[in-house]
């Protein structure tokens, strides 16, 4: 299918026939329509699912993503839980219900060994063996043999069950296996900051298990209102694009329990995305630090289980995005005949006025009047021709507009960026910038940034941590327009941080109604059919992500982000060089004498020579010098006596520097921070012991 | 202008008349005895105005030196360095480090007073068409963080010289940085206090006995005595004769050369001296591979002041191709202290510039475009004095920042390895095209 001559619309008008000619050179007359799921599953890596081991990470991002956004649409501190289960092939062919089958002619496969390279193993083994022996015999401390690495052939797929359970909004019984057996059947959309909606991540898990494993995908949920838990278990029939329902009940609901959990089993390779996985983890805890994650990897093998817990840092959460109407000048032809079709207004006057922000009525009149003689304000709006739609399009990229506030947006706030950065990487210094909303091709973005120094598990050098609309972005950091003004447009030394040497964090939080994406045609995927025209969408941006690279975007963002990291370096200027002050103040005394050996023993040599010359009364000296040179001729002063002075000068010299730095920088303390002392659960008896101040209370 | 030359046969004797029409401008080529005449013209002229300035300077003033320092009324002062003999030098160093005694033994630990060497402390006097050091001194007390290990080195190689002196031995500045390399840590440090040591004691550096490496070499009609042993730079093969970095061995200059021809690259050297270019038009061929160091800016200067020829330079037609030419003219910053040995007045740019490019019609595909940072050079070597002085220079600078286009003098070889020998230079020379 010549997918690479489909041009991918870069906003949400989503052709809604996926009439596709089969050829591109021999048209043939029969078209077949091909279903969205279809497409979707012949073109996956558009949504990230390139391969096995991307498509275990996707799949994690779009189930955390989604339960985050679920939760937070309900004011409620998201937990999230996810688990990755890794299955053995034994076992999924249980699961499937396939007999194991041992090999019988084993030549027939790929991994088969041969006698030549049998024997060159086992001598290789044997001197391995022999080595770690004669180590062990010499003391020396033995590396354990690291694993033999299977031979994982590449028959041998490896198969994870993935879970995630939230507290969110759960779904309501009956749409259930819509909202995940048909792709491209959202619910209609507006112009809105999002991570995403409940959309195509989680189907594109569906389609991708279905293609990998053909196991279906459970999903319990419950609402908050509800008594019961919706229980679903469903595949997807991708050709006709129709959810296929296996099972479909209500449970008991005993913990009163709200959310959803869904589990899907898919192909993937936990050995190659690990670190991708977690690296995403610790991003969307830092970005989200008022939600509680816990990640669990659950294995055959003991040794590899990982779990972490990404505990909640604040109660405080960002407000939840606020729907906006299109600015006129961020609208294109097609948009503007979606937003038409679909409007309630009658007149041309009333859907420039309601339908757009920043358009009062009267400059709706001096639009309209500015438009020719053919429009009038009262003219019916669903009336207007082809050609007159393009009209208007042409007057809203030429006038002029107030810019749209950043009202409707959600930055993650300078306050939980901070808490989030000092909550994973326990920083030594932190600072933290939020710029005021700007305004790109008629879309508000905040640029929030934060730069620490130091902490734990933070390498040497500069850290980039990216995220658009709250969530992080981890591939492609090269071309990334943060990566690029962090190394190349911050001089870093001039805040006396050293770009090699410290460990440096960059955070950057980009949120707008639409996040100047740029990739290869992969950057969206479109969410609904036709009655939309314009879902902004940031998540479904899969992970093949270039972030504003070299358009003119990136020169208007690149300054706003270039000052937003400098602010946050200011801060730090004022931090560090007290730092260095305060470390020269305990070092100076060591540095100092350090050198006094090295410089009283080059002026000792240079004396002791003159002296010898002296003696032959080359040249005539004051008085004082050859006082000076008497001594040494006779050795009442030595090396030891130069050394001893000069000692005694720095010891001098260093008690009134740090008398002065005292006087100078008086008695001075770190502001103080609000420690956060996270809720107790339910269900402890305390005893209490009061006193006419406090209360002490004990977990019995 | 090369079109109005009245055309002329070649008639030198060369196998290789045949592929004339592959030589762009070759034709125009007149033949070596009418260059050698504009040539002779040029050598008379170089020795008679410096004869007659020597002339005029004796009968108004005793000295034989043209202008210096002294003689001119600057409202700053200006530091300068003499040559000083090995006592001398031996004596200051023990005066300072008696001094430096005292003031430890009185408890007051010691501090040096270093003549600043940074480009604020610069000056470019238009008279003297050199760049000299203003009076400001800074500050190296040893109990300060920040000098603490500068004062400590200055302290050693004070006293690594005044060894040297003693002994009276000449070392390498390699030499010198491996006797402490804890100290030191790398050469740079010790080099730049090497420097500074020699602004204490206010002498040339060379008087400190401490030289650098060979790095420039010289070939063509030059003779002269090297420590006592005779040098004809005729007969000294291909790579020709290193410039000995002990100036003071160097005497006895003769020559029947016409002009020095200063390069910057090995690579055009090389293609000159295997030509033996100097034997057509007799010439001394220089090269220092890159920017000079200090003993091939003092041999070119004491050419220039005993053999009392023209200086024509041939370098890169970029930005640092000029710099390099304004540091065998005017002097280098770094070692301004000194720039009234170092230097040598009135070289002549010769080529490739700028509007050579054109001039000889070099292919786009030998051009290279000029990175930001060379036109930022260009731009700020449009602002210093000594370009501004020479309004062609200016003109020709101003050319390269605005085409954005650099060559380097290997572009000409796009017509032939030998074009620069064959047709370059010598029809630069029939056109006495130099700035």
């Amino acid at each position: 299918m010549p997918i690479g001559a489909v041009e991918l619309p870069s906003r949400g008008h989503w052709a809604p026939s996926f009439a596709i000619p089969r050829g591109r050179s021999s048209p043939s007359p029969i078209t077949k329509t091909k279903s969205p799921a279809e497409f979707f599953a012949e073109n996956k890596n558009i949504a990230g699912f390139d391969n096995p081991g991307k498509s275990l990470y996707t799949t994690v991002r779009e189930l955390v993503e989604n339960s985050l956004d679920s939760a937070e649409s309900i004011s409620e501190l998201p937990v999230v839980e996810i688990t990755i289960e890794e299955i053995g092939k034994s076992k999924f062919n249980s699961m499937i219900g396939l007999v194991d089958r041992e090999r019988v002619d084993t030549k027939l496969y790929d991994d088969y060994e041969t006698e030549k390279a049998r024997e060159r193993r086992l001598a290789k083994e044997a001197r391995a063996q022999e080595l770690q022996a004669k180590n062990a015999a010499l003391g020396k401390k033995v590396k354990e043999p690291s694993a033999t690495k299977g031979a994982k052939g590449r028959g041998e797929a490896s198969f994870y069950r993935v879970t995630c359970k939230d507290n969110g909004k759960g779904m309501p019984h009956d749409d259930i296996p819509n909202m995940f057996g048909r792709v491209l059947s959202g619910t209609k959309y507006g112009l809105k900051q999002t991570r995403g909606k409940f959309g195509l991540g989680a189907k594109m898990a569906l389609i991708w298990s279905k293609m990998s494993t053909g196991l279906p995908i459970e999903i319990s949920s419950s609402m908050r209102s509800h008594n019961f838990i919706s229980f679903c278990k469903l595949d997807i029939d991708i050709h006709r694009n129709i959810p296929h329902v296996h099972l479909h009940e209500k449970r008991e609901n005993k913990d009163r329990w709200h959310g959803a959990e869904i589990q899907v089993v898919i192909e993937g390779n936990w050995t190659t995305y690990r670190s991708k996985i977690l690296h995403y983890m610790r991003q969307m805890a830092v970005i989200t630090p008022y939600a509680q994650f816990l990640f669990k990897f659950v294995s055959e093998v003991a040794e590899k289980n990982v779990t972490i817990r990404f505990s909640r840092r604040t109660d405080v959460m960002p407000p939840v995005p606020v729907e906006t109407k299109h600015h006129p000048s961020s609208v294109d032809l097609l948009l503007i005949k979606g937003l038409i079709a679909e409007t309630s207004k009658g007149t041309l006057l009333q859907f420039l006025q309601h339908e757009f922000v920043n358009i009062g009525k009267s400059l709706a009149e001096r639009l309209i009047g500015e438009m020719g003689p053919e429009f009038s304000p009262k003219m019916a709006v669903k009336s207007l021709t082809s050609q007159q739609i393009v009209r208007i399009h042409q007057l809203f990229r030429q006038a002029k507009f107030d810019d749209p506030s950043g009202g409707c947006l959600s930055p993650a706030g300078e306050y939980n960026l901070r808490l989030g950065i000092i909550k994973e990487l326990h920083p030594d210094m932190v600072a933290t910038y939020s710029g005021s909303a700007q305004v790109f091709e008629g879309h508000p973005f905040i640029v929030e940034a934060g730069v620490s120094v130091g902490g734990k598990d933070v390498k040497q050098g500069l850290n980039i941590f990216r995220f658009a609309n709250r969530i992080p972005l981890l591939f492609e950091q090269g071309g990334d327009v943060v990566t690029r003004t962090a190394m190349k447009r911050i001089n870093w030394s001039s805040y006396k941080i050293n770009q090699t040497q410290d460990k440096i964090g960059v955070f950057v939080s980009i949120v707008s109604t639409k996040i100047p994406f740029k990739g290869t045609g992969k950057e969206y995927i479109g969410d609904d059919t036709k009655e939309i025209a314009s879902a902004v969408k940031v998540r479904h941006c899969p992970l093949v992500l270039k972030f504003f690279v070299t358009n003119l975007t990136s020169k208007l963002t690149t300054s706003f982000l270039q000052s937003a990291i400098q602010q946050c370096c200011i801060q730090l200027k004022s931090k560090i060089v007290r730092k260095i002050q305060d470390r020269e103040q305990q070092e100076r005394k060591r540095n100092l004498s350090r050198y006094v050996p090295d410089a009283t023993y080059a002026v000792y040599d240079v004396l002791k020579e003159i002296s010898k010359f002296h003696a032959s009364k080359k040249r005539r000296y004051e008085e004082e010098e050859e006082d000076v040179l008497r001594k040494v001729q006779s050795r009442s002063i030595t090396k030891e006596t130069l050394k001893e002075m000069l000692a005694q000068y720095v010891e001098k010299v260093d008690y009134e520097m740090a008398l002065e730095y005292a006087t100078q920088s008086g008695v001075n303390e770190e502001p103080r921070e609000a420690i956060y002392i996270q809720a107790l659960e339910d269900g402890y008896n305390f005893t209490d012991l009061h006193s006419s101040n406090f209360v002490f209370r004990f977990i019995q | 202008m090369a079109d109005k030359k009245l055309k002329q046969k070649r008639r030198r004797p060369d196998p290789t008349s045949d592929d004339e029409s592959e030589l762009p401008f070759k034709n125009i080529l007149k033949p070596d005895q009418a260059i050698l005449e504009t040539l002779k013209q040029l050598f008379l002229a170089a020795t008679t105005t410096t004869t007659a300035a020597a002339n005029g300077a004796s009968t108004s003033s005793s000295s034989s030196k043209p202008l210096t320092l002294s003689d001119l009324s600057l409202s700053a002062t200006c530091r300068e360095v003499t040559d000083l003999s090995l006592s001398a030098v031996q004596s200051t160093i023990e005066t300072l480090i008696l001094q430096i005694a005292r003031s430890i033994l009185a408890g007051n630990g010691f501090s040096f007073q270093v003549p600043s060497r940074a480009s604020s402390n610069q000056l470019y006097v238009p008279e003297l068409d050199r760049i000299v050091l203003k009076d400001k001194t800074t500050l190296r007390p040893f109990a300060s963080l920040s000098t603490v290990r500068k004062s400590t080195i200055t302290v050693k190689i004070l006293s690594l010289i005044h060894q040297l002196c003693l002994r009276n031995i000449h070392v390498t500045k390699r030499d010198l940085f491996y006797t402490d390399v804890k100290l030191f840590q790398d050469q740079t440090q010790s080099d730049a206090v090497l420097d500074d040591v020699a602004c204490i004691l206010g002498c040339t550096r060379s008087s400190l006995n401490v030289i650098a490496a060979e790095k420039g070499v010289v070939v063509g009609r030059l003779i002269f005595s090297d420590n006592g042993d005779m040098i004809d730079c005729t007969k000294m093969g291909m790579g020709g004769k290193a410039i000995p970095p002990n100036i003071d061995r160097v005497g006895d200059m003769q020559s029947d050369a016409m002009f020095i021809l200063l390069v910057e690259k090995d690579a055009a050297y090389i293609r000159l001296a295997e030509d033996r270019f100097y034997n057509r038009f007799p010439c001394i061929i220089v090269t220092a591979k890159g920017q000079p160091d200090v003993a091939t800016r003092l041999f070119l200067r004491k050419m220039k002041m005993e053999l009392k020829l023209p200086v024509l330079a041939l370098v890169d037609s970029d930005p640092y191709g000029l710099k390099i030419l304004s540091v065998y003219g005017c002097g280098s910053k770094n070692m301004s202290y000194d720039s009234a040995n170092l230097t040598t007045p009135d070289i002549k740019w010769l080529g490739i510039r700028p509007s050579d490019l054109d001039k000889y019609k070099i292919p786009e595909q030998c051009r290279l475009p000029m990175t930001e940072q060379d036109i930022k050079t260009g731009k700020d070597l449009l602002e210093e004095d000594f370009v501004k002085k020479n309004p062609g220079w200016v003109e020709e600078l101003n050319l390269m920042v605005k085409t954005k286009q650099k060559a380097e003098i290997q572009a000409l070889s796009s017509f032939g390895f030998q074009y620069l020998s064959e047709v370059y230079l010598p029809l630069k020379l029939q056109q006495k095209d130099w700035l």
